[in-house]
């Protein structure tokens, strides 16, 4: 059963993502993988999925136009409006694409980044072990770009996994403050400062990319508290950095290999997903936990 | 203005390179930091950790990343818990230096960088004397970093310091070396940099195709080869 899809619209930064290629960070190159993996796997849990890749999209959603074959699809990831030949239908959701469908994903009322799985194995090479486009390196995907009107992707058929048994719910939208470890140079920081980055809000703006998320610190938390002269050191996603000029940047999935900004924290895995889906202008407020708590929250997800 | 915390810092820079710190790095990974400045000390140190942790490895370690001073650890917290992850890694610190042999690698520069002859002027040399010099260095590869392939090499004699440029130039070509912070570094894709562009090289530290990635590893020795 192969399938030829047709992406008709993309929004900016659509991407083809999948577990990404971790274990490259001595070369330069970091992971990549989906902004929010919950999410990516969710979407792959209401249909059977064949490979780990997925069509990430932005804000503006994506249409598709099913061109040959049939081929399930499966999405979640934020609350986006999903049409299947202009019929509505609900948001995580299914259906199966046969030639002539046109589905259309549309904004909705929450997130940043949503998933298409697919049941079928997708027909784009793997670069360094990975589908996943890492648009800092330029690898992967198609040509190491973001997706566009008339980009054609094709899928082969694959046995693959079956579908998630009733309906598989997200379990990882939780609410309340984004949850840190303090970083690698937290103690450089006044212990003042310390306090009040745990205590004010901060603001997520509009400059975010796979690349990293720009905060505004409208309490200018981080007035004067520059601290120059570090050696850089490899990073990690999740790592919180201050610009010179006190701007705070969160790391995501196509971060730089190394930086030498201070980084305050790093937040913890099972939140980074979450603060991922966090949109310009909404505000976000951080809290210190332990990395034995960090490592509880990650067994309570297993199960 | 710089302000530090009232409380001590972890590290104490007169005890390197013999007390290395161990900081968590995120839920995931650890890292094991050898100085607080950039030194030849510090930088060795690193790299002996990085190959002893490649020979001697630890169930639940996923991935050991070498960098300027500090090596990165990433684990598995399902696997192995950073307690005692970082009991193994001091077992790795205070076992003795692998006795290493570096590989020799040679690059073909051509000096011809647009910032070659205002660095040259900087130093107080002739373009000749500034290569020349610049190439009697025996430069290392320090690390690989900031963009894919992308290796710092150093260190030069102190009197070939010059600071970075002001302004920073938004693109330059992979292949382009660059001199800055008594370093040569060498690019493999297109980046931007604050660094002196002071030659280019048809040598590409990255290639999809290849695995891994990139020819040169931190610890290599450099020989810089002049081609027109």
């Amino acid at each position: 059963m192969s399938a030829r899809i047709r992406i008709e619209r993309a929004g900016p930064l659509c991407t083809i993502q999948d577990l990404g290629r971790p274990g490259l960070l001595a070369h330069g190159i970091s992971a990549s993988g989906p902004m929010d993996r919950s999410a990516h796997d969710l979407a792959g849990a209401q249909v059977g999925t064949a490979d780990d890749a997925s069509v990430e999209f932005t804000q503006a959603g994506v249409d598709v136009l099913a061109e040959a074959g049939e081929v399930p699809v499966g999405w979640a990831g934020g609350a986006f409006g999903v049409r299947l030949n202009g019929q509505p239908l609900s948001w995580p959701g299914r259906c199966v694409l046969v030639a002539g469908d046109q589905l259309s994903i549309t904004p909705g009322p929450a997130g940043n980044y949503g998933y298409l799985r697919f049941d079928g194995v997708l027909d784009v090479p793997d670069v360094l072990g990975s589908k996943a486009t890492s648009t800092r390196a330029r690898i992967g995907g198609l040509s190491g770009r973001a997706l566009q009107a008339g980009d054609v992707l094709d899928f082969l058929s694959g046995s693959g996994r079956p579908a998630a048994e009733g309906p598989a719910a997200s379990n990882v939208n939780g609410m309340g403050p984004i949850r840190f470890i303090w970083g690698i140079h937290a103690e450089r920081f006044d212990p003042a400062v310390r306090r009040t980055f745990v205590e004010m809000p901060f603001r997520v703006t509009a400059a975010m990319d796979r690349m990293g998320v720009r905060l505004a610190d409208e309490k200018a938390v981080f007035a004067g508290a520059s601290i120059l002269s570090l050696v850089s050191d490899p990073i990690m996603p999740g790592d919180i950095q201050i610009l010179g000029d006190g701007t705070p940047i969160v790391l995501m999935r196509d971060h730089q290999p190394t930086g030498g900004y201070p980084r305050i924290g790093t937040i913890i895995s099972a939140d980074l997903d979450r603060f991922a889906q966090i949109r310009p202008g909404d505000s976000v407020a951080f809290a210190p936990v332990s990395v034995d708590h960090a490592h509880r929250l990650l067994r309570s997800r297993q199960v | 203005m710089e302000k530090f915390s009232e409380q001590p810092l972890r590290g104490d820079d007169h005890h390197w390179p013999d007390l290395p710190q161990i900081l968590p790095l995120g839920d995931c990974a650890l890292l094991v930091r050898f100085g607080q400045s950039l030194d030849e000390a510090a930088n060795r140190a690193a790299l002996a950790f990085a190959t002893r942790m490649q020979s001697d490895s630890i169930d639940g370690v996923s991935e050991v990343v070498p960098s300027l001073v500090s090596v990165l650890v990433r684990y598995d917290p399902m696997i192995i818990g950073p307690v005692r992850l970082a009991g193994e890694l001091g077992l790795r610190l205070t076992s003795g230096n692998a006795p290493e042999t570096a590989r020799v690698q040679h690059v073909a520069v051509r000096f011809d960088g647009p910032d070659l002859d205002e660095v040259a002027a900087l130093l107080g040399l002739s373009r000749e004397a500034f290569v020349a010099a610049h190439n009697r260095s025996g430069l290392r590869v320090l690390t690989t970093g900031f963009a894919p392939g992308f290796v710092y090499c150093g260190f030069h004699d102190s009197a070939l310091n010059v600071p970075r440029r002001e302004l920073v130039k938004p693109r330059v070509p992979a292949g382009s070396v660059l001199f800055a912070a008594g370093q040569t570094a060498i690019t493999a894709t297109e980046v931007p940099t604050g660094w002196h562009v002071i030659g280019h090289t048809d040598f590409r530290n990255f290639d999809v195709d290849q695995n891994p990635p990139t020819r040169l590893r931190a610890g290599d020795q450099l020989i810089f080869e002049v081609v027109s």
